[in-house]
């Protein structure tokens, strides 16, 4: 021994127990905000997935000419620069194959490596004005293969030949639109539309920047350099986002949300390893009055619990790291078991460096913080404490325990809770915290179920509709396709046009078939959904300002006839877009069962027909549907392949899902974490009381039930509080988040206030079961001889 | 009567090189009423002695009759029960309960029991140790004499058979060492409770019936004031 300081790791082998707590506290604080830090950076990271996938990877686009365009080649910050251009882009400029509109794009072949979902699945990119690429559905219902050739009609009259070099996948659009795409190199794109046309102006240079470039600087200077005003620069606002290097997109809430909760995990934590440090450092009052009686000063008394602070992070920051990587590789793999083509490019065992850099940053700042209170403490113990031999014999307590209303184990577990009015508000309130943070990050989850429609149980695969709104495809088409193999069920809508005698508004009136109404239960706001399944009434949706109430009748007309209608009930929503009246103002929605709607109406086809398709449908079964469909409606019905973007959306919900609810997960392992630590904190700070007890004559079952108590009363009193806080916040939420918007009136959170109460529970219970081990095997001749 | 029984009580703590032999082959009996006192250098066994008595720590071999009854054959929650109905510890750095008061803490033994405290004994025993005037205190608002005052009203609440004290004036001036030891011989004489100290201070001795040494683990009787 050479330094006083050498004593650290000579007095730790004699409090390995004591330790070993304050260590497991540390590893909590830096395992959650490994956590914390590893799912935000993971959810980047599947955002980004996504991003690149429907919007691509490039940075900005510009629209300038070819000689500026070379110029910003040239640019020492520019990466990668291609040369992109669109032809009927909106589908109704008549460029056709076989009587359907094609979108034409023309582009560098750069731009397939920026723009991942146009590649090339089968051939090569064309080399000359005359060769294409098709998508992979033109192809399929073309009919044709690399090598052949297909007719284009463009608007002029006249045809084009182009050879076929490969094929790219659908594009969401393209499947949604029903459209065909075609790719041609930017001399065949020019051939076809010169530039001299007004739509030359629309030449796009997509860049692709340097890494470790300020893109916002870079965007600045080019626009300066070249003159260009706001619309001609766009940007890859999601994907800039992502890459911190914007701050206008929403994705931004998610960082400030990992920082509000990495925050209040530091909070927490140091609070824990505070009180963690504060019991150690009382059980050694005695050894550090002896340092100071030996002549230690204060300060070196502070250097000293510093230094044994810091002694702790050796092994509990990697254990820490180590807990929250692997917890992140669990969230990832559930992210690709979920979704694995969405999620492929994600590595399962993929390291999150932000995250370990905030779990080691914030776990020594903590350990730092936390050691501050008890680090004064120890220097504050007089000399004469050791001298005395009296320290830690009698804690000061500031009341006498009530052993009036409970037998004399229970009281004393009540008042070792209630006793500190500082110490049981700080421990109650923690526990309250974790149902306040519980219940308020809970509505994200309602808001999350209302705002991602592809989620729901009722969202179509295929969407066949009529453009004009008649009610022109065959009721029995529903019944044919809902027979084809991969076809999990079809089911359509009928759709007509009314006034509302009171106010001449018009109201849209849409027939449900039973499946439908069974879907719509859960969005029923008030009413009775069975009287409008038997067509005893309507359903209205909620909109602002309806006019209907639930329960009365209102008036119609259609062609000079009126009639009555009955309103059985609300819904808070559709999980459709509907149109608007003529003044281009929402219109109301009724809903009603297809018998009602035969009966006012006389109409029994639909305007709308969904289907979903099994899991394993394929490509074929597909155009089998879009056969029958061409077959029954003929012209003016569309077919919109919905596939692509429900993928889309469910992967961005699913990896919202995991974030949101990983969130959760967070915040149960806080409250879980912080029950059994605060318990076994002052069950471990009263060990030698405990053995006085025992000695005395107290059994090990009455000293459980005093635990017990102590543990019971911060429960009970924790959930109150944080009901009291908790519920009016989660209802101001609810409000402002989703019934604003959808309707869906507030009600209690039950299913979540279970699951966090029954996790407090099983926390109780995993706090006694501690403790209750300890007592057991507690001797009691060394606990009361202990210093 | 022959209240306290103690048959070749033999304690050995550690095993090898460590291997200690803090009692060896311990007999001895008192009877009811009697005040015994055992000296001893420091870590001659003394405490370990009354511990195994009190049943607070396991013997290696011998027995232990209080009453007639064995301490050791009883499994750990009888023996709880037996302690706390049968035997008041009196210990020299208090063990109060912090939470409780005064009256609270000397009728502990008859809570654990779930019984309701007989209030004139209560106030007897507050009497007699001087503590009607604190009796709602806390034991942080007592000082050194008043405490171990207190800790004594709670080893003879329950009107134990044998008092067990170790070193109760340890932590203690004169005047209150002399209060304390007071009220021990008056417990055995007035209540004719049979009371076994520990002790450093051979002048506490001269007024104990027997004085008992303990040196390596051996125990020794050098006689009394009553002999």
């Amino acid at each position: 021994m050479k330094h006083y300081l050498d004593l650290i790791p000579i007095s730790a082998k004699q409090h390995k127990k004591q330790d070993r707590m304050t260590r497991l506290c540390i590893v909590l604080a830096v395992f959650l905000v490994t956590v914390i830090f590893g799912m935000a950076d993971m959810e980047i990271r599947s955002q980004m997935i996504q991003a690149v996938k429907t919007d691509g990877n490039w940075h900005a686009c510009f629209v300038i000419d070819e000689e500026k365009g070379a110029l910003l080649k040239e640019r020492p910050e520019v990466e990668n620069i291609a040369r992109y251009g669109v032809l009927n882009y909106y589908l109704k400029e008549g460029y056709q194959i076989e009587g359907t509109e094609t979108a034409i794009c023309g582009l560098d072949q750069e731009f397939l490596g920026m723009v991942p979902s146009a590649e090339i699945v089968e051939g090569t990119f064309p080399q000359n004005e005359t060769e294409a690429i098709l998508n992979e559905s033109a192809k399929i219902r073309l009919d044709v293969k690399v090598g052949d050739t297909v007719e284009m009609t463009i608007p002029q009259g006249d045809t084009r030949q182009f050879r076929i070099t490969g094929i790219t996948k659908d594009t969401s659009l393209e499947a949604e639109y029903d459209a065909f795409g075609m790719i041609l190199n930017i001399d065949g794109f020019y051939a076809l539309h010169p530039k001299e046309t007004e739509a030359a102006q629309e030449e796009l240079f997509y860049v692709r920047f340097r890494s470790f470039c300020d893109i916002q600087k870079a965007i600045r200077e080019i626009s300066a350099q070249f003159g260009l005003e706001q619309g001609q620069v766009r940007q890859n606002a999601k994907v800039l986002a992502l890459m911190f290097q914007t701050r206008d997109s929403y994705l931004m809430n998610f960082y400030d949300v990992a920082a509000v909760l990495a925050v209040l995990v530091v909070l927490a934590g140091v609070f824990m390893i505070t009180a963690s440090m504060n019991s150690h450092i009382a059980r050694r009052t005695e050894f550090f009055g002896m340092l100071r009686c030996l002549g230690a000063t204060r300060k070196q008394v502070i250097r000293f619990v510093r230094r044994e602070a810091l002694s702790w992070c050796k092994t509990a920051i990697p254990a820490g790291v180590l807990a929250g990587v692997i917890v992140v590789w669990g969230l990832c793999g559930m992210l690709r078991y979920l979704s694995p083509t969405l999620f492929e490019g994600m590595p399962v065992f993929g390291v999150s460096y932000p995250g370990i850099a905030a779990g080691v940053f914030v776990g020594f700042i903590t350990v730092l913080l936390a050691a501050r209170s008890p680090a004064k403490r120890a220097a504050k113990v007089s000399p004469l404490t050791a001298v005395s031999g009296n320290a830690g014999t009698v804690q000061a307590a500031k009341r006498a325990a009530d052993t009036r209303f409970f037998k004399v184990d229970m009281a004393l577990g009540i008042h070792h809770a209630t006793g500190s009015k500082k110490n049981f508000f700080l421990v109650a309130g923690s526990f309250a915290f974790s149902i306040i943070l519980f219940l308020a990050f809970g509505t994200a989850i309602d808001f999350m179920h209302h705002a991602l429609t592809p989620l729901r149980p009722s969202a179509p695969d295929i969407y066949i509709y009529r453009e004009d709104n008649l009610n022109q495809i065959p009721k029995e088409l529903a019944g044919e396709i809902a027979g084809y193999p991969g076809v999990k069920r079809a089911y359509g809508r009928s759709y007509a046009e009314f006034t509302l005698s009171a106010d001449g508004s018009t109201v849209i009136v849409l027939s449900y078939d039973e499946q439908q109404f069974q879907w719509a239960k859960k969005s029923l706001l008030e009413g009775d959904l069975q009287d409008a399944m038997d067509g005893k009434g309507v359903l209205c949706v909620y909109r602002e300002g309806n006019p209907f109430d639930t329960g009365s009748s209102v008036m119609i007309s259609a062609e000079g006839k009126e009639k009555e209608i009955y309103v059985a009930g609300a819904l808070g929503d559709v999980p459709f877009s509907y149109g608007t009246d003529d003044a281009g103002r929402g219109a109301d929605l009724l809903i009603c069962s297809e018998e009602l709607f035969r009966q006012l109406t006389g109409e029994e086809d639909y305007t709308v027909l969904d289907v979903q398709l099994e899991r394993d449908a394929a490509d074929a079964q597909v155009q089998e549907i879009r056969r029958a469909m061409e077959q029954a409606c003929g012209g003016g019905t569309a077919f919109s392949d919905k596939r692509i973007s429900n993928r889309e959306v469910k992967g961005a919900s699913y990896s919202m899902a995991v974030f949101l609810y990983g969130f959760l997960a967070v915040i149960a392992l806080i409250a879980f974490f912080n029950i059994i630590n605060c318990i076994a904190m002052s069950v471990s700070a009263r060990m030698r009381e405990y053995g006085a007890m025992r000695a005395i004559g107290m059994s090990v079952r009455q000293l459980f039930r005093m635990v017990l108590g102590e543990t019971a009363t911060y429960t009970i009193f924790g959930v109150v509080f944080g009901c009291a806080v908790g519920l009016p916040l989660n209802r101001l939420l609810f409000r402002s988040l989703v019934t604003s918007r959808w309707g869906t009136p507030w009600s209690v959170p039950g299913a979540e206030l279970l699951v966090i109460v029954l996790i407090m529970l099983a926390s109780v219970c995993m706090a006694v079961t501690g403790p209750a081990k300890q007592i057991r095997r507690m001797t009691v001749v060394d606990t009361i001889s202990k210093e | 009567m022959e209240i306290l029984k103690v048959e070749n009580l033999c304690k050995i703590y550690g095993t090898g090189e460590t291997r200690v032999e803090a009692l060896r082959q311990v007999s001895f009996s008192m009877e009811k009423g009697e005040f015994g006192a055992v000296v001893g250098e420091s870590g001659s066994g003394k405490s370990t002695l009354i511990n195994c008595i009190g049943g607070l720590d396991e013997a290696n071999a011998g027995k232990v009759l209080i009453g007639g009854r064995d301490v050791f054959a009883m499994g750990e929650d009888e023996r709880t029960v037996f302690r706390r109905q049968n035997i008041g510890f009196i210990f020299q750095s208090f063990h109060l309960i912090p939470e409780l008061n005064v009256e609270q803490n000397i009728i502990f033994p008859l809570l654990l029991d779930y019984k309701k405290p007989d209030q004139k004994r209560v106030d007897e025993i507050l009497e007699v140790l001087g503590l009607v005037n604190r009796r709602g205190f806390l034991p942080g608002q007592l000082s050194g004499g008043q405490q171990q005052r207190v800790a004594i009203g709670r080893a003879l609440i329950t009107r134990p058979a044998l008092v067990l004290a170790d070193e109760p004036t340890g932590n203690l001036d004169s005047r209150n060492s002399q209060e304390v030891m007071d009220l021990l011989h008056k417990a055995s004489r007035h209540y004719q409770q049979t009371v076994l100290m520990i002790t450093h201070n051979m002048n506490l001795t001269s007024s104990a019936d027997r004085v008992f040494r303990v040196t390596d683990g051996r125990l020794c009787e050098l006689g009394g004031v009553s002999e």
